[in-house]
């Protein structure tokens, strides 16, 4: 009974004040975190593209690796992991009635690790002692205090998934049949995946501190590249969740139509989450030690996620024509001309989305065998990155930025700021069109990727590239003032932007949709089944690994 | 009745000859997909036998207890080195496979399972668990090669394989003592 006065008053509160200030700290301190983390890896970006362009000789004290590693720290390891914490939390505030002042608590103990994390990690690279890039394999091996950094931001990343799966589970007990809210379903799913996803990595990090203290001699290497794909394989879709959560549940409601299918969209959760992390493979098909037979079983696993991802195509533009005829579209492609593309909030994603057509249909090409062996470590891979995590998932995340900060610090959008929205949107596509149109293309005439600027001597191959790569730069250019305003944008609409309301954009179903079915609540049954298929990928090759291991690595400094 | 559909393409595609022989060209895959797979295969058919047949299933199997023995058996038969080698070698002990399983094991754990209380499931858990573990001792630790058909790496593989599996087991069951899923459904 007390249960339920208090959570009609914390909804009351919530419909009266629109937002918890508490809990609105929280996420706002992460996305400050993540937002500072954009500007600066940028930064380092268009340090390298000049280089790669032959513009720019960095100086000595500050070597194209080092850099390198920042740039993929900061990037894909802070800025998303931040952004998509700070993110759901606010989801789960919002659609679950607030967090629990527990739960808040262990938010901030999760927080204060990760920024204790952040910083062994920074200064180590900072001071040259960790330009092991951010997939640091052995057997390159950093400063120990780098991989210590790890432990922290692992333990702060676990504090804040813990906080969330205690919230979920504290909202079931009080609503006893019903189904968990679509955006705090997206939210658990990634969670779920964040979890089971980093154990590899973390298990990979404890086999290395000791060997980069020099206790134990030597590494398998094998071993660790495979316990870290396990894990960067599963970062990846985990933004691509978190994108994708934007686009079922806020797009549909900003463009003024309806979620398409509550179903569907759980569905594509579930999937996600059962077949993702044994999608790590197709990060090593070029390695020695993995037999044909499991790469080729690796060829089907990874390729299974590319159907959640045709089925969210399918129901996105499903909603948009729907809405499109709503309004009074004709013809085929009417519908088209009716969607608000003047909205930022808008622009965004669907930029996002477009951008998603190229960088999977290039991802299922290059998860081939035959066509990896093409791209593999070439530029290619990097253009491939820059398309799904530079244009798909960063332009989701702005989208999320452009109204869910003004929902948090009680602020609007004006038209001035949309306007600028709407610009910056322009232009860090553009650059990214140039910069990643370039990546591909030199990759296929062989460019290496992670190799500061070289001529080979004025071979003429490598002197054949240059033109291609001063489109890189080019593109850089622009995406360093698509930063700029981006955080210019969050910062204004963070402190300054106009008090007022800005709503949380959750879609609602159609009149005429069909009952959610039961089945999708089962979350113990999904992580069996996902358990299952981790252990059918990975029992037999890593057994082998162990079993017929070589002698195992020393530690390197190639730097 | 959809269920009893799909476990019935499942338990064809299983017995599919390239199908077969992928499966059991791996000792784990053989093990720990092939015949489980057999099990689920049965397990999806169970409501149709049920249906047809309530009077037998209510005579021989009111309590549970006789169909979870029966699974325990075949299980059990089907953990030993030497039945995996001679499912290879002799074509009478393949079928057997293909019959016992989904048939003999599957389906009596699905209608047992709704009839067995908590302590009887309790106790299929923690002997499922420890029977794994021991097995996983035997296949790892063992110093010869146990199957004619499989290498010493393949066995050790199957052994981890069981690690896991005992572990899964064991996590679920300590899962079951502490959260009670009627406060959340
Ligand atoms: C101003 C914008 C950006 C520029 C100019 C830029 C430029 C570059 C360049 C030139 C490389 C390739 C270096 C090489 O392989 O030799 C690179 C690598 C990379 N970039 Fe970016 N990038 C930008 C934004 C981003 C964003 C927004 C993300 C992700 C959220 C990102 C993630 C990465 C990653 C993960 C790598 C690979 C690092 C590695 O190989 O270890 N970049 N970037
Ligand atoms: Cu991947």
């Amino acid at each position: 009974m007390e249960a339920v006065v208090k959570n009609t008053f914390g909804s009351k509160v919530n419909e009266v004040a629109g937002v918890n200030k508490q809990d609105a700290r929280i996420t706002l301190t992460f996305f400050t975190v993540a937002f500072i983390a954009f500007f600066l890896g940028c930064v380092l970006g268009l340090l390298q593209g000049l280089n790669r362009a032959g513009l720019l000789e960095l100086p000595a004290w500050l070597n194209y690796y080092q850099v390198l590693s920042g740039h993929g720290v900061l990037l894909v390891l802070v800025f998303s992991t931040t952004f998509m914490l700070g993110y759901f939390l606010a989801a789960f505030s919002h659609t679950l009635g607030g967090l629990l002042p527990k739960v808040r608590k262990m938010a901030w103990v999760g927080f204060a690790l990760m920024v204790v994390g952040v910083v062994f990690v920074a200064t180590t690279i900072i001071m040259g002692d960790a330009s092991v890039m951010y997939t640091f394999y052995p057997p390159m091996a950093a400063s120990p205090w780098f991989y210590v950094g790890l432990v922290f931001l692992v333990l702060g990343i676990w504090a804040v998934l813990f906080g969330g799966f205690i919230n979920v589970a504290d909202w079931r007990k009080k609503h006893k049949g019903q189904h968990l809210p679509l955006l705090a379903y997206f939210a658990t799913g990634a969670f779920v995946l964040f979890f089971f996803g980093s154990i590899g990595v973390t298990i990979e990090v404890l086999m290395i501190i000791p060997w980069a203290f020099g206790w134990t001699e030597t590494i398998n290497v094998m071993l660790s590249r495979t316990l870290f794909w396990s894990f960067g394989h599963t970062l990846v879709n985990i933004w691509y969740l978190t994108a994708v959560s934007s686009w079922y549940v806020a797009v549909p409601k900003l463009i003024g139509g309806k979620l398409l299918s509550d179903s569907l969209a759980r569905l594509v959760v579930i999937i996600l989450v059962v077949l993702n992390i044994t999608g790590g493979f197709h990060h090593q098909i070029i390695d020695p030690g993995i037999t044909e037979g499991i790469k080729f079983m690796h060829v089907f696993m990874s390729l299974s996620i590319a159907f959640p991802s045709l089925m969210t195509a399918f129901a996105m533009f499903a909603v948009f024509e729907r809405t499109g005829r709503k309004k009074g579209a004709k013809g085929l492609l009417g519908w088209i001309k009716k969607l608000p593309w003047g909205d930022v909030r808008f622009l965004a994603p669907m930029i996002a989305m477009i951008g998603f057509i190229p960088a999977g249909a290039g991802g299922i090409a290059q998860t081939n065998n035959q066509l990896n062996q093409v791209v593999h470590n070439s530029m290619w891979v990097v253009g491939h990155f820059h398309l799904t995590l530079g244009v798909t998932v960063v332009l989701s995340f702005c989208g999320i930025a452009y109204w869910l900060i003004p929902h948090l610090t009680k602020r609007v959008l004006t038209p001035k700021i949309n306007k600028l929205g709407v610009i910056q949107t322009i232009v860090w596509s553009l650059g990214m069109l140039f910069m990643s149109g370039a990546m591909h293309w030199v990759g296929l005439l062989g460019s290496p990727r992670r190799t500061s600027y070289t001529t080979y001597g004025d071979n003429a191959t490598a002197l054949g590239w240059d033109p291609y790569l001063l489109f890189l730069a080019v593109g850089g250019t622009l995406l360093i003032i698509g930063a700029v305003l981006m955080v210019y944008i969050v910062f204004h609409l963070m402190f300054k932007a106009p008090k007022g309301e800005t709503e949380f954009p959750i879609a609602e179903a159609e009149e005429d949709a069909s009952e959610t079915p039961k089945w999708t609540e089962r979350w113990t049954l999904w992580i069996a089944l996902m358990i299952a298929i981790v252990a059918m990928a990975y029992v037999i090759p890593i057994v082998d690994m162990i079993v017929n291991a070589p002698p195992g690595s020393p530690p390197f400094r190639t730097w | 009745m959809k269920q009893a559909i799909y476990g019935l393409v499942l338990y064809i595609f299983l017995m599919l000859p390239p199908v077969v022989t992928l499966a059991e060209s791996v000792m784990a895959i053989h093990m720990h997909m092939q015949m489980p797979l057999f099990v689920v295969a049965g397990f999806l058919m169970a409501p149709f036998f049920q249906k047809r047949f309530p009077n037998f299933f209510a005579k021989w199997n009111s309590n549970g207890v006789p169909g979870i023995i029966l699974f325990m058996i075949i299980v059990l038969y089907w953990l030993l080195p030497r039945t995996m080698d001679e499912a290879l070698t002799i074509p009478a002990v393949e079928i057997f496979k293909f019959i016992s399983l989904p048939f003999l094991a599957g389906i009596p754990l699905r209608d047992s399972w709704k009839k067995l209380g908590s302590l009887g499931k309790n106790i299929i858990y923690v002997s499922l668990s420890v029977l794994f573990g021991v097995m996983a001792w035997l296949y790892i630790a063992s110093p010869t090669q146990l199957c004619n058909n499989y290498l010493i790496v393949e066995q050790k593989t199957l052994g981890w394989g069981f690690v896991f599996l005992a572990l899964a087991i064991m996590i679920y069951f300590i899962q079951t003592l502490f959260i009670d899923k009627s406060e959340y459904e």
